[in-house]
This record gives structure tokens, sequence and C-alpha cells, in this order.
């Protein structure tokens, strides 16, 4: 091996050699490049080196790809999917919450139904405190109420539920469905 | 003619060849909630998605999980695809990303250990096995450049969007990995003699 034909050392040479490759040594120091010329025509070390570098890109292009495992397919499909049924599930499940407020409603009739709840409600509370500091009997419930306070507790579950479910939706984990 | 053909295909009555239409039409139709048009773009790109990630992290398994999230995310993303730009450059920018944040979450430094692939995958990626050896002792910030242009077939100008650099500096990228890659193959052809 000679140490500097063309005039270029062959360390100085190999750093160039992608660079001569690709036109670009030619483009911007064109002097540069017909050094390169020179020693690679005389450096037999240097020009294996650029043999390897011109066949780079093509042995790269031709790298074969191998076969995706048929899980791949099955498994995206499967992440993607469950976002539009879960979805649809979520809506269908706001039924029997529409339902407990029809109730809701319908038994507070409107906002006088309102106002008398209120008002039996404060009513309650003052005869509560009462039995509590033993100036009175312990208060009777209405039925009703309690069928009330029955519907307000399923509600909050079932809006509870719901929100937990929502929460999985916007932020769903894709490990779930990884190796199904 | 392709545009032709996937023209006929549209116009046609009863379902749709999706083999004739092109990406972005089938990006449009997934977008509109045509699941059978996003499952037919993900049987188009995922051998070349799969052996992307083969290449990039030398693990069947963790490759199978990186071609996965990059197309769940594209799933996600439908929506922000600009239907009168290519579809190719958009897609390998989102997949450069979700490699690169999926390498930060999930992948070690390599190690001797997770260079080896099996089965079927290593016979078929292993064609030119001196190459794929020395890919795999390139370091990822070099890897990924020279996947992306020479395995994904992206211009010089896509890969330093995809990658958020300039062009120079991918250029500066790619000739550094190409003679470090010599390097090594010139390494390995003296070992096996």
């Amino acid at each position: 091996m000679t140490d500097q034909p063309g005039d270029l050392a062959c360390a100085r040479a190999r750093v160039l050699i992608e660079a001569y490759v690709d036109g670009d040594l030619a483009r911007t120091d064109p002097d540069l490049a017909a050094r390169m010329k020179v020693h690679l025509a005389d450096c037999d070390d240097c020009r294996k080196q650029y043999q390897q570098a011109v066949s780079l890109p093509f042995r790269l292009k031709a790298l074969r790809a191998p076969q995706p495992p048929p899980s791949l397919l099955t498994n995206v499909m499967h992440a993607v999917r469950p976002e539009r049924g879960e979805s649809r599930r979520a809506w269908a499940l706001l039924i029997p919450e529409a339902a407990l407020v029809a109730f809701i409603v319908w038994y507070l009739s409107g906002l006088d139904g309102l106002a008398s709840v209120a008002s039996g409600t404060v009513s309650d509370l003052q005869v509560l405190l009462n039995w509590g500091v033993g100036a009175a009997q312990p208060p009777s419930i209405p039925v009703a109420d309690v069928f009330l306070l029955a519907a307000l507790i399923a509600l909050a579950i079932t809006a509870a539920y719901h929100l937990a479910i929502l929460s999985r939706l916007s932020a769903p984990t894709l490990r779930e469905h990884r190796r199904a | 003619m392709h545009a032709h053909a996937a023209a006929g295909a549209l116009t046609m009555s009863g379902p749709p060849d999706f083999a004739v239409i092109n990406a972005g039409q089938l990006v449009r139709q997934a977008t509109g909630g045509d699941i059978d048009a996003f499952e037919a773009l993900v049987r188009r790109f995922q051998r070349q998605v799969y052996g992307f990630a083969v290449q990039h992290l030398r693990d069947v398994d963790e490759a199978q999980d990186l071609a996965q999230e990059i197309f769940v995310k594209l799933y996600r993303n439908l929506a922000r695809f600009d239907s009168t730009r290519p579809f190719e450059p958009w897609f390998w920018k989102l997949a450069a990303n979700t490699t690169i944040n999926y390498r930060r979450k999930r992948v070690p430094a390599t190690t001797d250990e997770n260079l080896e692939l099996r089965g079927e995958a290593a016979e078929q990626a292993q064609h030119d096995p001196t190459l794929v050896d020395a890919l795999a002792q390139l370091d990822p910030a070099y890897r990924l450049p020279i996947l992306l242009h020479y395995y994904a077939d992206l211009s010089l100008e896509q890969v330093a969007s995809s990658l958020g650099v300039t062009l120079p500096a991918v250029k500066s990228r790619l000739h550094r990995a190409r003679a470090l890659l010599r390097n090594s193959l010139a390494e390995l052809d003296e070992s096996n003699r």
C-alpha cells in the first residue's frame, strides 16, 4: 500500500470516499475530487474501499423484508376495532341513566316538585336536629323518599361506572391488545 | 395507468378492490370510518414496516410490537393526513417518530443477546448476513436514517423532515453511517476469511 498516491493520504481519502461516490465532492471541491481519482487509481486498498462504498447503497436497497407474522394484522385490527365498539357500548349504557333521570323528573313533577322536596328536606333536617338533642320523636321517612334516595344512589354508581369506561377509552392501552 | 385503474375501482358497483386503490384514497376512506380500507392499508405496508422494525431493533418480538404501534398510531392520526400531499412521506415520518419514542421507552442499549433473529425472519433477513451484522453494530442514530433512505426509500428531504434535522445534517449522517458500515464490512470480511 502506498501512503500518498496522487498527493493524498489514505486516511484522508477514506474519509472522503462517500462524498466522492455521491458526487458531492466534485460539486464542492473539484480539485480534491480529481486528486481522489488519481489516488484511487494508484491505491489498491482504497480502491477496494471505494468499490465497497459504491455497492453499499445497492446492497442496502436489496435487503429483503421478512414476512410479517399473521398476528401482526390481527392484533392491529383488534387494537383499533374495540375503540368503535366500546364507544357504542358506552352510549348504550346511558339508557339506564336516562331512565333514572326520567323517573326523578317525573317524581319531582318539575320545579314545584323540586321546591316541595327542598322544603321537606329542610323540615326533615329540623326534626332530625330536634331528635338529636332529645326534643322530639324520631322522624318518619316517607316510602317515596326512600325510592328517590335509592334512585339517586343508583344514578351516582352508574355515572361513576361510565366515567371509568370513558377514561379507559380516552387512554387505551396498547399492551392489552398486543399479544392476543 | 394505476390512477385509471383506481378510478375504475371506485366507480364500479359492489365491494371495492382495495388492491388497486392508491394509499391516499384508502386513507380518505379509512378516515370516513371504513375499517376495511384501513385493513387494506395495513396489509399493503405491513411487510415494509415490519422489515424496517426488524432491521432496526434486531428482535422479532420487539419488531412486531413496534410495527403494531406504528399502525395503531396511524389509525389515530388518520384525520391529520393532508390528502393533497403524498401519503408515504407523511406515514414514514410518523413511523420514524414512533420508532424514536419506542426506543426511548422500551429498548435497552444494544447488547449481543438481542442481536439474534429467530426462525423464518432470520432466514429472510439474512440473505446478506454480513451487511445485516454490520447494520446491527451501527449506532441507532445512524441506523435510522440509513433505513429510512435506503430501505423505506425516502428522499433525503423526507428523511430530514422525518428526523427533524437539516438536509446537510442528514447527508453528513448518511455519509458517516455508510463509512462506518464500510469499515464494519471490511472487518467482517477480514474475520470471515
